[in-house]
């Protein structure tokens, strides 16, 4: 008995949208970030998954997977650079907020 | 005795590991628990990958989620005040409709993902790393480097971003 | 030498341009300088060239570079050096170069010196293009750059008020006369498919078109010329472009750009030819020109204008020359009147310049013991015009009314030689009231001086030409030198030269010369001798004299008739202008703001709200994937 690669998708989805709507609900710029990061994460589970389907010879959505990771580990220096700076010049981290572009 | 039973029950605790962690990251008041909840769903994550045959991707996954962003993040929650009340976490206008445009996209693509892929996936032995190796280092050579230079270009940007400019230094500067 | 022949504009325009760009900070006095010996090597190559021509290259087209080329239709830049052009370049270098050396003489003590060159070279080029050009295209550029120039130097003292409206009264008229050639040229296009001149008259030879058609392109180009020239209906700007300084008046005014009009009717000799009744036209226009311009010229008081309105109808006997198929005595006549009548205007400069700005010639008189050199030459040039002979205006004004006579045209010899009376009249009033009698205003007579030397050496320059210039080229009648020279271009338009007898010759011109003496015979008597006494003559005149001396109300006519009628146009065109286009574009304005206004509240500066609406168009595009994979959307 071995687990369908329907259920890795479905694991996958779950924690995306479940990321997506914490981006979307919360004010705290931080857990936004870490919502993002359990999205990219999610994606990393489907692309490992579809990976070993259909590409297990030469691993192409694993590579995708590595490159993941340095996209993620750069957001989230940058992020973070921009929450702090932010935060400098008005100390609150809500991004309600934040509204300079309001037009 | 087999032991075919125990791959599905694996799957299914780390399953509930990832989607209790990250529904809790999303609802949870304590922004500290919730990093580390985080870090938990990227360890059950990891467990996944390994679950998947992908052994390299799981030791990545360890070392750079649970490892460096838990810990950026971590500082990041330390740096900064959050604000406080319960509710207040909360968009309170968008929350209703975001929850419904949410669940009228995540609904049919996770059922139709489900259905979709019945089979399993081959689980060849060996582990991951020689294919992984050779097309990082062949076919996506280019792009291997060029997110080398993507990584330095944050570096900088991040210290740019939060260097604090002394006002009495810069004064001085300027004075030469 | 011909293939030099574009260093003759050129030398102007580099003059234009190093005066204009330098002039004023670096130049200052040299600018008159430059400007003069510019126009004195075009003058040098245009003899170099007009020799040529005479040694037997008649027609040459010399290409500098294709302007225009769509499809079949191709405008060059290119000269065509013929007899005519030739002659015209001759005249227009050789004249602009005398009253350049004058001009740095009289414009000594103005401060716009730099200025004043600078138009005065762009002009001559500006003119150079005109009298050059191969096709009416271009011919139209020098046509329009001559206006500008014009423009530019009646108003050249803009400080005033007069000198702007009479610029921009001159403007005006000339853009209505520029109408008419715009027309003119538009339909040869149409016609012919070509603006070249030698193609339009070649195609013209191998199919004439309509009758009609051909009276239209002439008739209008007539019209082109009128404005340019001078002639009725559109003669009124000439006498107010006197607010000009002198030299300005005696070059463009006078000698060079007033003849471009003959110059395009000359040069359009085959199409007039054929024309059905065009060159009735011409020549009944410019008939009534010439004697409605000289009845004017016998009561003014300003001696330039005097000579504005001589010019004008000097002009009309060039029309009326070309008009009864006499090419050879039109430019023949426009040669000789570029000479006196700049030498006059010179003079009258002179005197002005002597009498420090005075120009009323009531308050002149005996000024030939004050400015002896003014005086003789001016008396040649008056000579020449009241066509004395043997002086210039003499051959020229004679062969006119001789062609007149002979071609049958007895009506329009009749008006002329009453004109002949008038203009001798006229100049011996002017030159009387100047130079003889008593002295009338004793304080400016005291001041009055000779002028420097850099004046009067243009003058006896003038002076020479217009005493000989007319029995060197023309002598003997209808053979002279410049009908032989000619003879290739009138052959080629196909004109019929009626060479009358020796005998017609001869009384024909005691005829003319009979006249000028009567005309000059009533002036002296009734300026010397008070018989009658020209007070007396006025008061008995009465309104007669009234309507000459308002100039018939012309202006006036025009300022009720047209004038208003523009102005009434204008207001209607600025109100509609107000309320409909610029209230059209200002709804559309503010019809955008108000949008801008509603869709401003979309940004709402909220980064959640942002991440919404991807999440919605995310939704979007599910539903367009989902309606196309189950064929809802169709495939």
């Amino acid at each position: 008995m071995t687990v369908p690669l329907g259920a890795y998708i479905a694991v996958s989805a779950v924690l995306f949208f479940t990321g997506c709507a914490g981006v979307l609900v919360r004010r705290n710029a931080v857990v936004i970030l870490m919502c993002v990061e359990l999205m990219l994460n999610a994606a990393n589970l489907a692309l490992v998954a579809f990976s070993r389907k259909y590409g297990s010879i030469d691993e192409r959505g694993s590579v995708f997977v590595v490159f993941v990771f340095v996209i993620a580990a750069a957001e989230v220096a940058v992020g973070l650079g921009i929450i702090l700076s932010a935060y400098r010049n008005r100390p609150v981290v809500d991004v309600d907020e934040i509204h300079q572009m309001k037009g | 005795m087999t032991f075919d039973f125990v791959e599905p029950v694996v799957f299914a605790l780390l399953s509930i590991g990832v989607i209790a962690g990250g529904v809790a990251v999303v609802m949870l008041n304590r922004i500290t628990a919730a990093a580390l909840l985080m870090a938990f769903t990227f360890l059950c994550m990891a467990g996944m990958f390994v679950l998947l045959g992908a052994e390299t991707i799981a030791a990545f996954q360890v070392l750079i989620y649970v490892g460096a962003i838990t810990v950026l993040i971590l500082y990041g929650v330390m740096f900064t005040k959050f604000s406080d009340g319960p509710r207040a976490l909360f968009f309170q206008k968008q929350t209703p409709i975001a929850a419904v445009f949410v669940a009228a996209v995540a609904v049919p693509i996770v059922i139709v993902g489900t259905v979709s892929f019945t089979s399993a996936p081959p689980r060849p032995g060996g582990g991951d790393l020689p294919a992984l190796a050779t097309s990082v280092f062949t076919d996506f050579a280019f792009p291997f480097e060029i997110a080398s230079v993507l990584l330095l270009a944050a570096m900088v940007g991040a210290i740019v971003l939060t260097r604090r400019d002394d006002p009495e230094e810069a004064a001085m500067r300027r004075r030469r | 030498m011909i293939s030099l022949v574009w260093l003759i504009p050129a030398f102007p325009l580099a003059a234009f341009l190093v005066n204009g760009l330098f002039g004023r900070r670096f130049l200052g006095h040299l600018t008159g300088l430059i400007a003069t010996v510019a126009v004195g090597l075009s003058a040098l190559l245009s003899i170099g060239v007009f020799v040529e021509v005479l040694g037997g290259k008649t027609q040459t087209v010399v290409v500098l570079y294709k302007w225009i080329a769509v499809g079949d239709f191709s405008i060059n830049v290119s000269a065509l050096i013929d007899p005519l052009s030739s002659v015209m370049l001759l005249v227009v270098t050789v004249v602009s170069f005398l009253i350049f050396v004058y001009s740095n003489g009289y414009m000594e003590h103005d401060a716009g010196f730099y200025r004043f060159f600078t138009w005065l070279s762009l002009f001559v080029f500006a003119m150079l293009i005109l009298v050059m050009a191969d096709n009416y295209l271009l011919m139209f550029v020098g046509w329009e750059g001559v206006g500008l120039c014009s423009y530019l130097l009646i108003g050249f003292w803009f400080e005033r008020p007069e000198p702007y409206y009479a610029a921009k009264k001159a403007f005006v008229m000339n853009r209505i006369g520029d109408w008419g050639y715009t027309i003119g040229i538009i339909t040869i296009f149409l016609v012919f498919g070509s603006m070249n001149f030698l193609d339009v008259f070649k195609r013209l030879e191998e199919s004439a078109p309509a009758q009609a058609t051909l009276t239209l392109i002439c008739i209008a180009l007539f019209f082109g010329a009128t404005g340019k020239s001078a002639q009725l209906p559109l003669y009124s700007w000439l006498p107010d472009a006197m607010e000009g300084p002198t030299p300005v008046s005696a070059l463009i005014h006078a000698a060079t750009m007033v003849t471009s009009g003959v110059y395009l009717v000359a040069r359009s000799m085959p199409l007039f030819e054929v024309a059905g009744p065009s060159l009735q036209v011409v020549g009944v226009v410019g008939a009534i020109t010439a004697i409605f311009a000289a009845t004017i010229a016998l009561v003014q008081f300003d001696i330039k204008r005097v000579m504005a309105y001589s010019t004008v109808s000097q002009l009309g006997y060039m029309f009326l020359a070309l008009g009864v198929g006499a090419p050879v005595a039109a430019i023949f006549h426009l040669a000789t009147h570029a000479f006196f009548k700049a030498l006059l205007f010179l003079g009258s400069g002179s005197v002005i310049h002597g009498l420090g700005g005075e120009q009323d010639m009531r308050k002149m008189g005996g000024l030939r013991r004050k400015m002896p050199v003014t005086f003789w030459t001016m008396l040649i040039a008056g000579g020449a015009l009241a066509a004395l002979p043997p002086l210039a205006g003499f051959w020229s004004k004679d062969e006119i009314l001789g062609a007149a006579f002979a071609n049958g045209h007895l009506v329009l010899y009749t008006v002329g030689i009453v004109t002949a009376i008038l203009t001798a009249f006229y100049v011996t009033r002017a030159l009387w009231m100047t130079f003889y009698g008593e002295p009338r205003d004793h304080h400016i007579y005291d001041h009055a001086h000779e002028s420097p030397r850099v004046m009067t050496l243009p003058l006896i320059a003038l002076a020479a030409g217009s005493a000989v210039l007319g029995i060197v080229i023309g002598f003997p009648p209808e053979q002279g030198f410049i009908h032989r020279y000619l003879a290739p271009v009138v052959e080629a338009a196909g004109v019929a030269e009626h060479a009358p007898e020796l005998a017609t010759i001869v009384v024909l011109a005691v005829v003319s010369v009979l006249a000028g003496v009567i005309g000059i015979a009533i002036g002296v008597s009734m300026y010397l001798r008070h018989r009658p006494d020209p007070a007396a003559l006025t008061r008995a005149a009465g309104p007669v004299y009234r309507v000459l001396v308002n100039k018939y109300y012309i202006d006036e006519l025009y300022d009720h008739r047209f004038v208003e009628a523009a102005r009434a146009f204008a207001g209607a065109s600025w109100a509609f202008d107000i309320h409909i286009i610029d209230g059209l574009a200002n709804r559309l304005g503010w019809a955008f703001a108000m949008g801008g206004q509603g869709l401003r509240r979309v940004q709402t500066g909220i980064v959640g709200n942002y991440a919404l609406t991807i999440v919605a168009g995310l939704l979007l595009m599910l539903v367009a994937y989902g309606g196309y994979a189950t064929g809802i959307l169709g495939r």
